[in-house]
């Protein structure tokens, strides 16, 4: 896996990638690579937690290994299983391969994570899993290493990045987040959500990125019960390109409105306001933007 | 930098001071910075350029940050840092947070465990004396409350009327002892919920392919035995939303007390008091604090006696810890008058809310009806549509009730009230 050797030079990488991303994430992401140590981001959803691995799997040119969590999840279905058919198969067969050999060995994500040097390790939503689940993984995150009874002890020859995500539906346990970096992911400002939209979106004109995005941006300082995210944002300006608009139309805001808000007392208010303002208003954000940029 | 002892100085030693300097200001600050915490900071100074500022305040907030909660306090105490300020006392972040049993100071009541509070507050701790830093470290496992847990909004009613009407309200032994059995009720027969794990049992529906391969090994890969697994069942998680101001300071605070021998220890309950902004006590509920919390709960209120913004309070939950499902397939008990100084619209949009969220949504109201000819009862009015049970609090037999009822609360969709609700007059 090629190693970053500056801040800099891995920022660049990402953005590559099209993942933009401001200068606490870019020393928070070089410093979990330089240290190798797990990093847990949390953020609102649709800031680009998960992006984040899948980016930075792309840019090392490493596999991404994705563990979702859920409730229930176990040793079974993170760690290791035994291929049980094929077993039977072979013990019907009389065939002389050990049954508990690496040959009937499933692997699931964590020790897939273990054989692939260096691969970026996602797991994501973790405070879905139970707190049994969630000790499990304390052994896994600080050693790097797994011991199946039948097999040994399983390590890994360079550990894997790991990312951690989380929506903090219930509070993680100290003493797991002392063993990994920490860090909250914000929304983007105007200028950084403007060029995200560009980098993701590149057939769409500038434009409707910047007029969206201000719009997006205002929004967000309303005590909305569902603050949209930039997943929603880039789903929006994709709603307008769709339909054939390169600008915003206060009409099209609202018929498509549901593409940003997911609460429909979030969509009456926002409809119920004076659309055609806040069009108006966004336009003149987007046009200062376009203007500094320029300067 | 100053206040680096210029005998040690090398380079090295003067980091490592810094570091454990910057990891102790934030410690005695509320945050749970731990000694890996500074070790790893120590590590991230390595690998950075240690002249930027934003790069090293990052990699602090990597390291001693657990929260967004605590962001705060920690750029207060690393503008300090970086400008080689002496890190001495910045505000605390919260004085009304959770209660922390390391927290310095005669209130706490923590006489027993170390304290240099006292001492530090004529030191600057950026001295580099590593041994008193170690007295203060938290355990490794955990539990290391922080103290920002309270969501700020405040308002400070004072309305004299109020104050003395509220205060006319007494509580009967009896009530009180309902409670306490109430919490002796629950915990014999602790709501559960399905969980997503199974484990094994004969007596199981689901056939267990995995389990019946697993054991036709030892007979030679026959099928004599069928494995069978069923759902295992889990606690489930209770929500008590507690309003402390006026009268209802004692009532609540009896439930707690009673209830937290009860749900503290299954780790499936949370708790949050309001009068004129919530609080959270979840972690009190656990341990030996509660009395302290609730202290410092109330102390936190300019006006306890004033008045309760109970929608204001709701849409704090609901917008911060509801949004990241603290309420999902809970059962939400709110305790309070429903004596409400806010806008009752607001409260019945937040009532609407959390019912949606909650699997049931119980309001305890110790306030006999009669009482309730008040302007100041439209709260309860507004609410009352969006509440599955109802339970007056002051009489014995309803609240024992609630535990069969709570109790009785099995899996399968929510369950809604399909009675009417209680009339009120106007």
């Amino acid at each position: 896996m090629p190693g970053f050797n500056s801040i800099h030079e891995m920022r660049s990488a990402l953005t590559d990638q099209r993942y933009l991303m401001d200068d606490g994430l870019a020393t928070v992401v070089f410093l979990a690579l330089r240290l190798r140590k797990p990093l847990l981001v949390e953020g609102e959803p649709g800031v680009g937690k998960t992006e984040l691995a899948k980016a930075l799997a792309a840019a090392t040119g490493t596999p991404l290994i994705r563990l979702q969590c859920y409730e229930g999840i176990d040793v079974h279905h993170a760690l290791y299983d035994w291929d049980y058919p094929r077993q039977l198969l072979q013990l019907r067969a009389g065939g002389h391969t050990p049954l508990y050999s690496e040959e009937f060995l499933l692997r699931r994500p964590l020790l897939e994570a273990l054989a692939h040097p260096g691969a970026v390790l996602l797991i994501d939503e973790l405070d879905r899993a139970d707190d049994e689940f969630e000790a499990f993984l304390l052994e896994f995150l600080s050693d790097f290493q797994v011991t199946i009874p039948e097999v040994g002890v399983v390590r890994a020859q360079e550990p894997p990045v790991v990312i951690i995500t989380s929506n903090r539906t219930r509070d993680l346990h100290e003493a797991l987040k002392r063993r990994c970096l920490y860090h909250w992911i914000d929304h983007p400002d105007l200028q950084r959500e403007v060029a995200i939209a560009r980098a993701r979106l590149p057939h769409v004109g500038q434009q409707l990125a910047d007029q969206v995005c201000a719009f997006v941006q205002d929004l967000r300082w309303l005590d909305l019960y569902r603050s949209p995210g930039v997943g929603e944002t880039l789903d929006w300006v994709q709603a307008f390109h769709a339909l054939g608009h390169h600008q915003m139309d206060p009409d099209v805001v609202s018929s498509t409105l549901g593409t940003l808000l997911k609460e429909r007392d979030d969509l009456e208010r926002i409809r119920a306001g004076d659309l055609p303002a806040a069009v108006a208003r966004s336009e003149a954000r987007a046009h200062e933007l376009r203007q500094n940029n320029y300067q | 930098m100053s206040s680096l002892r210029p005998i040690q100085s090398t380079a090295d030693q003067a980091i490592m001071s810094a570091a454990v300097g910057l990891g102790r200001a934030l410690r005695e600050c509320g945050l749970s910075a731990s000694v890996d915490a500074e070790h790893t900071f120590l590590r991230s100074l390595a690998e950075i350029d240690v002249r930027d500022r934003t790069q090293v305040f990052w990699a602090g907030h990597a390291a001693f940050v657990h929260s967004p909660d605590e962001l705060a306090v920690y750029e207060v105490i690393f503008e300090r840092f970086w400008d080689g300020q002496a890190l001495i006392y910045a505000e605390r972040g919260s004085e009304h947070g959770e209660s922390d049993a390391r927290m310095q100071g005669s209130h706490h009541g923590g006489e027993a465990l170390p304290q240099f509070g006292g001492e530090a507050r004529e030191k600057a701790p950026l001295d580099g004396n590593n041994q008193r830093a170690h007295q203060d470290i938290p355990t490794a496992e955990g539990d290391t409350g922080t103290s920002n847990q309270e969501q700020g909004i405040l308002a400070a009613w004072s309305d004299e009327e109020i104050l003395s009407q509220r205060e006319n309200l007494d509580y009967q032994e009896n009530e009180l002892l309902a409670l306490r059995l109430l919490a002796q009720e629950i915990r014999r027969k602790a709501p559960t919920r399905q969980s997503r794990r199974s484990r094994p049992s004969s007596r199981g529906h689901r056939f267990d392919v995995r389990g019946t391969l697993r054991e036709s090994m030892a007979t030679d890969g026959e099928a004599f035995r069928l494995a069978f697994s069923a759902p295992t069942l889990r606690p489930r998680r209770l929500l008590f939303l507690c309003d402390v101001s006026g009268s209802m300071e004692r009532y609540s605070r009896v439930l707690l007390a009673s209830l937290k021998a009860a749900v503290g220890a299954a780790r499936r309950a949370e708790a949050f008091v309001f009068a004129t902004r919530l609080t959270r006590l979840t972690k009190s509920l656990g341990g030996h604090d509660l009395e302290i919390a609730l202290d410092k709960a109330r102390a936190a209120v300019p006006d306890w006696s004033g008045g309760t913004r109970i929608g204001q309070a709701m849409q704090d939950f609901n917008n911060g810890y509801g949004r990241r499902g603290f309420a999902r397939g809970a059962i939400v008990l709110v305790v309070s008058d429903g004596w409400d100084r806010g806008d009752p619209k607001v409260l019945e949009a937040e009532v609407r809310r959390l019912q949606l969220q909650s699997r049931r949504l119980v309001w305890i109201n110790p306030r006999p009806m009669s009482v309730d000819q008040q302007p100041l009862a439209i709260g309860m009015r507004a609410a009352m549509p969006y509440i599955d049970d109802f339970v007056p609090g002051h009489d014995p037999r309803a609240v024992a009730g609630l535990a069969h009822l709570i109790g009785g609360l099995g899996d399968g969709r929510p369950m809604r009230r399909t009675t009417a609700p209680p009339a009120f007059e106007t």
